[in-house]
């Protein structure tokens, strides 16, 4: 009898009407604010795009209060990392007691952002920032390392054209 | 007031004709906009903001300088309506390609034979009860006369609108026809199998407005439905015009019984061949036929030119005070504002219902809405007997 009901008079199909209509009317009266908003999307390239915390972006070398590279060549991102994109040099420098990587290389092309590399290193010295756009014209533009045009590890690299400050 | 010769009412005929086509062709490529506005809203997202690149002409300039300037730009809800005219650009530009082996004839046909019997349905439709507007005397040739509400407010306007819309479905199943491809002619004789089935239950729900006024001409059963029933006049109203808009909902194509645009098994149905103008005649056909069925449904159950919906308007008349006769009174903006409420609930619905399979949506016609239009029928015939 209640489903017999629930089909002659539409119940659920009224409830469904006023569950979008009131989408409808949040978006349609805070479409044009500029902080409060209902809308879930963003006007990307005009606006900045916000990623999550968690976002894994590009490989990057991190530097301790001294402007020192923390990274002290152990390796450990080399073997663990799957596509085998970072090539390190070990090396030495004047008044470093650790190792210090002479060339530090990621292949960005190859990478397949599985944040391994940062789980197994134990000194923090590396982290994926929260860049995202990524694209480049030229394949060498992938190549990264620690020296180069522009094309450094230290900073974010100059391909997007908007860009996203790293937080 | 002066009586128009034979000529001088041809001509306000043709005057008549080309403010219904300004007002079908001002309505339909707005409701194509709001299609993707109102659908995006609903799904919590802002719809087509951009045309192009969004940095491209004059709403780009200002896009780019509101942005500089660090604001949201202001026409922010409107930024995509320079799309409408990039889509009719783009439907005109594009090469129109026919078939090798399709029937060429037929296949040029089809389209036209949409198109016309969509627009044709507005001849019998009457925006207001008695004189719209009296012409400025200046006016050439027709100056001083009046210009009535409805193109041909005929005695049987009721079958004509029924008769004329049936034929569409002449244009879609020949479109499938002549394509002279298998997923056309599938999604046709689906499609016409579903135009068919609702078309029952649509001219049954008609019949009970026909029951209750005793007329078969739109402005007179406007009139009537709107200010001369009975309270008990009210439920036969609300169920038919239920029964009503699911089966214009089918009767149209749209979303929640949308059988011929079926893209995992008919490709895009009876348009699949069909490209350039011919395809948009298609959209044009099916967008005109919304504002159709949402006319019939504005003038024959919301109350037409009258404010109020389903009666209400004549229980109320009586009790109106003096200061509010202006909304007591037929005005065609009334009817207008409901036309376009309609194609709203169009969007809406689309945005809201999932689809029905095919034999769910044939299930639905025949078991459920024919019986419960029947039933209808016989809510009216006792309203008629017993209250009027």
């Amino acid at each position: 009898m209640n489903k017999i009901l629930r089909t002659l008079i539409p119940f659920d199909i009224a409830k469904g009407l006023s569950i979008t209509g009131k989408h409808f009317a949040k978006v349609f009266f805070t479409a044009n604010r500029r902080t409060v908003r209902y809308h879930i999307t963003s006007e990307y390239p005009e606006v900045v795009a916000k990623v999550q915390p968690r976002f894994r972006g590009r490989l990057t070398l991190l530097k301790d209060e001294q402007g020192e590279i923390k990274c002290v060549c152990c390796l450990a991102c080399e073997k663990i990392c799957p596509t085998q994109v970072i090539t390190i040099e070990k090396g030495k420098k004047e008044g470093r007691k650790m190792p210090f990587p002479v060339r530090y290389d990621f292949e960005m092309e190859r990478c397949i952002f599985c944040e391994f590399c940062v789980e197994s290193c134990g000194f923090d010295s590396i982290i994926l920032n929260h860049q995202f756009e990524l694209a480049a014209y030229n394949r060498e533009d992938f190549s990264l390392g620690m020296e180069g045009l522009g094309q450094n590890m230290y900073e974010p690299s100059p391909v997007g054209k908007f860009s996203v400050a790293d937080d | 007031m002066p009586t128009p010769t034979l000529t001088q009412s041809i001509v306000i005929t043709l005057i008549q004709c080309v403010l219904v086509v300004i007002f079908v062709f001002v309505v339909v490529p707005l409701t194509v906009f709001a299609e993707r506005k109102v659908l995006g809203y609903l799904q919590q997202r802002l719809g087509s903001t951009r045309v192009a690149s969004g940095h491209v002409g004059i709403t780009g300039w200002m896009n780019r300088g509101m942005w500089k300037w660090g604001r949201i730009p202001v026409l922010s809800y409107w930024r995509g309506i320079p799309g409408l005219v990039a889509d009719v650009l783009k439907l005109i530009l594009k090469e129109d390609v026919i078939p090798a082996k399709a029937d060429k004839f037929v296949f040029f046909i089809s389209p036209a034979i949409s198109m016309v019997s969509a627009v044709v349905v507005f001849a019998a439709v009457s925006f207001v009860p008695g004189t719209f507007f009296t012409l400025p005397t200046w006016f050439p040739f027709v100056g001083g006369l009046p210009v009535s509400g409805g193109i041909a407010d005929i005695n049987v306007g009721l079958l004509w609108i029924l008769g004329v819309a049936s034929v569409g479905v002449y244009g879609i199943v020949l479109a499938g026809w002549a394509s002279n491809s298998k997923y056309p002619l599938l999604g046709g004789l689906r499609s016409a199998a579903q135009m068919v089935s609702y078309e029952v239950p649509l001219a049954m729900s008609l019949l009970a407005p026909v029951v209750l006024t005793g007329s078969l001409n739109f402005g007179e059963m406007s009139k009537v439905m709107a200010t001369g029933l009975p309270f008990w006049g009210l439920v036969p109203q609300i169920l038919g015009f239920l029964i009503y808009l699911t089966c214009g909902f089918a009767e149209t194509n749209r979303l929640p019984f949308d059988m011929p645009e079926a893209e995992n098994e008919l490709v895009a149905g009876f348009h699949t061949e069909y490209s350039g103008m011919k395809f948009g005649f298609f959209y044009l056909a099916e967008y005109i036929n919304m504002t159709v069925v949402s006319a019939l449904a504005a003038g024959f159950f919301l109350g037409g030119p009258w404010l109020l919906p389903f009666g209400l308007q004549g229980l109320l008349n009586p009790y109106l005070p003096s200061f509010l006769t202006w909304f007591g009174q037929p005005h065609a903006i009334f009817f207008v504002v409901k036309i376009i409420f309609l194609l709203f609930t169009y969007i809406w619905v689309r945005g809201t219902i999932p689809r029905y399979r095919y034999d769910q949506v044939m299930s639905v016609a025949w078991k459920y809405l024919i019986p419960m239009a029947l039933f209808n029928l016989l809510l009216a015939a006792v309203v008629r007997c017993f209250a009027v």
